[in-house]
């Protein structure tokens, strides 16, 4: 079954400020949901709930993967996000920080190394000493290591220049409609979703729904 | 985990330096005030297991709280939220917190000893001591950083909330270290077993503490 | 409302029952043989205070575990609430035993702090409720400050029990201390411990009550930011000690501003 996300009249505030207050959509595999709002309008705070890395205060999310609805701690693991405030450890290598995250979701440290060629990232440069557009595509490259079903993408084409962006669109256009691997075996995997938020709205394509939270 | 967190600290030395510095200033410090003692031997024994415990707290609290706080400013910390599971975070940093202690323990004590002039009766227990003190030391560390990463004012507040969790230790630390300078039976134990039911109460405060830190970490790290 | 005279039936009972423990502690009660003057009058509320403590480091404990394990996803802030109070209540409580126990001391023994094993206990409890309360405000974000603070609570009931096997054992003072064993030997005058047990019940209670106040009173001002937060106009309660309860409302639900003005009028 492809995975679903939907979630219902999500608020959030913090102290007396209610940043999210009743948020509702839902999206389908194959499916994006762009989030448009100016600045403060809750989006980075939606997205972070919709990781799991902020419990709502109301509200309910659902999504659910091959049929099986998973919490915020499954959630957690299964996500790809790729936000401003993401950050790797500086003192390691693009491709350091690439295995050793690989470790850490116990796959192949390949898989890092595959996408640190199609990102077209300096292996060997401290993480620190990167410029800020790789260190955007070093998170698209983090994001996608563990081929997670659904995106979550917060600013997705923050400080990226044209190559970049066109190497993340077509990453995005894989990841919502998987082909089958050529001539391989296995059954092409379900297409993926994802959540975009953006200040102003983007052109993706597949955009199923618009919701704009900046009123 | 447990190994990038040495490779980073490698190639920053950051904490190493620290501790190490820290621990060793301290002890020139009280040795420098103290004088020497071993024109009172008798009351040496009984202050002295205090100063060096309060030495490995201290530097402790300088120097392991860094390992949660610096994820948190640096801001990998929602990558490991996202990628780590609880439970391999905690094990890691723990182990991290433990090698570090111990690095620490093979400067100080020796540097202690030789500072004090002192003879150790017991060596065995001493060692024995300063590897369970040691080893509970680095466990409440651990959880109480994790726990102030994440509030502000880090470094008292470290201290604040660290101190009521680790004074249990830290006495039963001192017992044990005076029973292994002075030799025999240790003081005020009056033929209750002696330094083996201390011992054994020192291994039960680092079993709970370990555990309450593995059943406590993932709700302290993930809402 | 019933509830509510039940409430103020319960709180004159409270009164009438210390008030008859405070004249039995000093008419009632004989004087106890090994003490200096009426000192051992402050015997039947300093036990009481220093058990009021315990019942609340426990309490805040308990709470603290449901508050983190129960009620999952969403938690009940209901449970934070009380950890919360209790934790208040046992820094009250534990810091009315140390002042009573120090003055005990020194009329006895002329000094006022000798390291006795129970003084370092009571001293212990309440650096860690102190530091709860330090961390709860190093916090900004409502929830994270639950979830923090209730970890915390947790592990010291994890180590607090250490404290009363341990500590015992590293004997400071040189001389024993003639603390009265009230839960052992029943050594004591049969009246002096009518009136202990009396005092005991009546200090448990008055936790309680007091405990239940607190949580009422943090309810009403989450419920006030959260109306805030939605946009309503504040209720503008700020609870009083020792006013009745107003009626309140489950949080969750917007506060209403017709009914606001009728609550502070309580």
């Amino acid at each position: 079954m492809p995975p679903a996300l939907s979630f219902t009249q999500v608020r959030r505030r913090f102290g007396r400020l209610a940043v999210l207050g009743g948020v509702s959509a839902s999206v389908a595999a194959g499916e994006v949901l762009l989030v448009t709002g100016r600045n403060g309008s809750g989006k980075s705070t939606l997205l972070c709930c919709l990781a799991g890395l902020l419990a709502p205060d109301s509200g309910t999310i659902d999504y659910s993967e091959d049929g099986a609805p998973m919490d915020a701690a499954a959630r957690r693991r299964r996500i790809g996000l790729v936000a401003p405030d993401l950050a790797f450890y500086g003192e390691l290598t693009a491709a350091e920080n690439l295995a050793f995250f690989c470790r850490l979701r116990g796959i192949g440290r390949e898989r890092g190394d595959e996408l640190l060629r199609r990102l077209e990232l300096p292996p060997d440069r401290p993480a620190a000493a990167l410029s800020s557009g790789m260190r955007q595509r070093l998170r698209w490259a983090w994001a996608l290591l563990h081929r997670p079903r659904l995106l979550l993408l917060d600013e997705p084409f923050q400080n990226l220049d044209a190559a970049g962006v066109a190497i993340v669109r077509r990453l995005l256009a894989e990841h919502l409609a998987p082909s089958p691997a050529g001539g391989g075996p296995s059954a092409p995997a379900p297409p993926g979703l994802a959540v975009v938020a953006n200040p102003v709205p983007l052109e993706i394509g597949s955009v199923a729904a618009t919701l704009d939270l900046g009123a | 985990m447990f190994a990038k967190e040495w490779r980073s600290e490698l190639r920053t030395r950051y904490a190493l330096n620290t501790l190490a510095l820290f621990a060793v200033n301290t002890l020139v410090v009280v040795s420098a005030s103290l004088g020497p003692l071993g024109a009172a031997p008798g009351r040496s024994s009984e202050t002295l297991p205090v100063l060096l415990w309060l030495i490995l707290l201290f530097a402790a609290a300088a120097g392991l709280p860094r390992a949660f706080v610096h994820e948190e400013e640096t801001q990998t910390a929602t990558a490991l939220r996202l990628a780590a599971t609880p439970s391999a975070l905690f094990c890691g940093k723990l182990a991290y917190a433990l090698t570090l202690l111990a690095a620490l323990e093979a400067l100080v004590a020796p540097l202690f000893l030789a500072v004090m002039n002192l003879d150790v009766a017991r060596p065995g227990l001493l060692a024995a001591t300063l590897a369970a003190g040691g080893f509970g030391l680095a466990a409440g560390s651990t959880l109480v950083a994790a726990i102030i990463a994440q509030a502000r004012g880090k470094g008292t507040l470290f201290a604040v909330l660290s101190f009521p969790v680790l004074l249990p230790l830290l006495l039963l630390a001192v017992e044990l270290t005076r029973g292994a300078f002075a030799g025999g039976g240790s003081q005020g134990q009056g033929g209750q077993g002696g330094a083996g039911v201390v011992l054994m109460q020192l291994l039960l405060y680092d079993g709970a503490v370990t555990t309450a830190g593995l059943m406590l970490f993932p709700v302290v790290w993930n809402p | 409302m019933k509830k509510r005279t039940a409430f103020a039936a319960f709180r004159w009972l409270l009164w009438l029952w210390l008030a008859a423990v405070i004249v039995g502690a000093f008419a009632y009660a004989p004087l106890a043989a090994k003490f200096i003057g009426q000192s051992s009058r402050i015997l039947f509320f300093h036990v009481p205070m220093a058990w009021a403590a315990f019942i609340a480091f426990i309490a805040a404990g308990v709470s603290s575990l449901r508050y983190l394990f129960g009620n999952r996803p969403r938690r009940d802030p209901r449970h934070d609430r009380a950890a919360r109070a209790a934790i208040e209540l046992g820094l009250l409580f534990g810091l009315l035993a140390t002042v009573t126990g120090a003055v005990w001391s020194r009329i006895m023994w002329g000094a006022w702090w000798n390291w006795d094993p129970r003084q370092t206990s009571i001293v212990m409890a309440l650096i860690f409720n102190g530091a709860y309360l330090a961390l709860r405000d190093a916090v900004e974000d409502a929830e994270k400050r639950a979830r923090l603070a209730a970890a915390y609570a947790a592990l010291g009931l994890v180590v607090t029990p250490f404290f009363f096997f341990v500590v015992p054992r590293i004997t400071f003072s040189l001389h024993p201390e003639p603390v009265i064993n009230a839960s052992g030997q029943v050594d004591m005058n049969p009246r002096m411990l009518q009136v202990l047990l009396a005092s005991g019940a009546g200090f448990t209670a008055l936790f309680f009550w007091l405990h239940d106040l607190r949580t009422r009173v943090l309810a009403v001002a989450d419920q006030a930011l959260e109306a805030a937060a939605a946009g309503a106009p504040r209720a503008g309660i700020v609870g009083a000690w020792g006013s009745a309860p107003p009626h309140i409302t489950e949080p969750g639900t917007a506060a209403d501003p017709a009914t606001a003005s009728q609550r502070t009028s309580n």
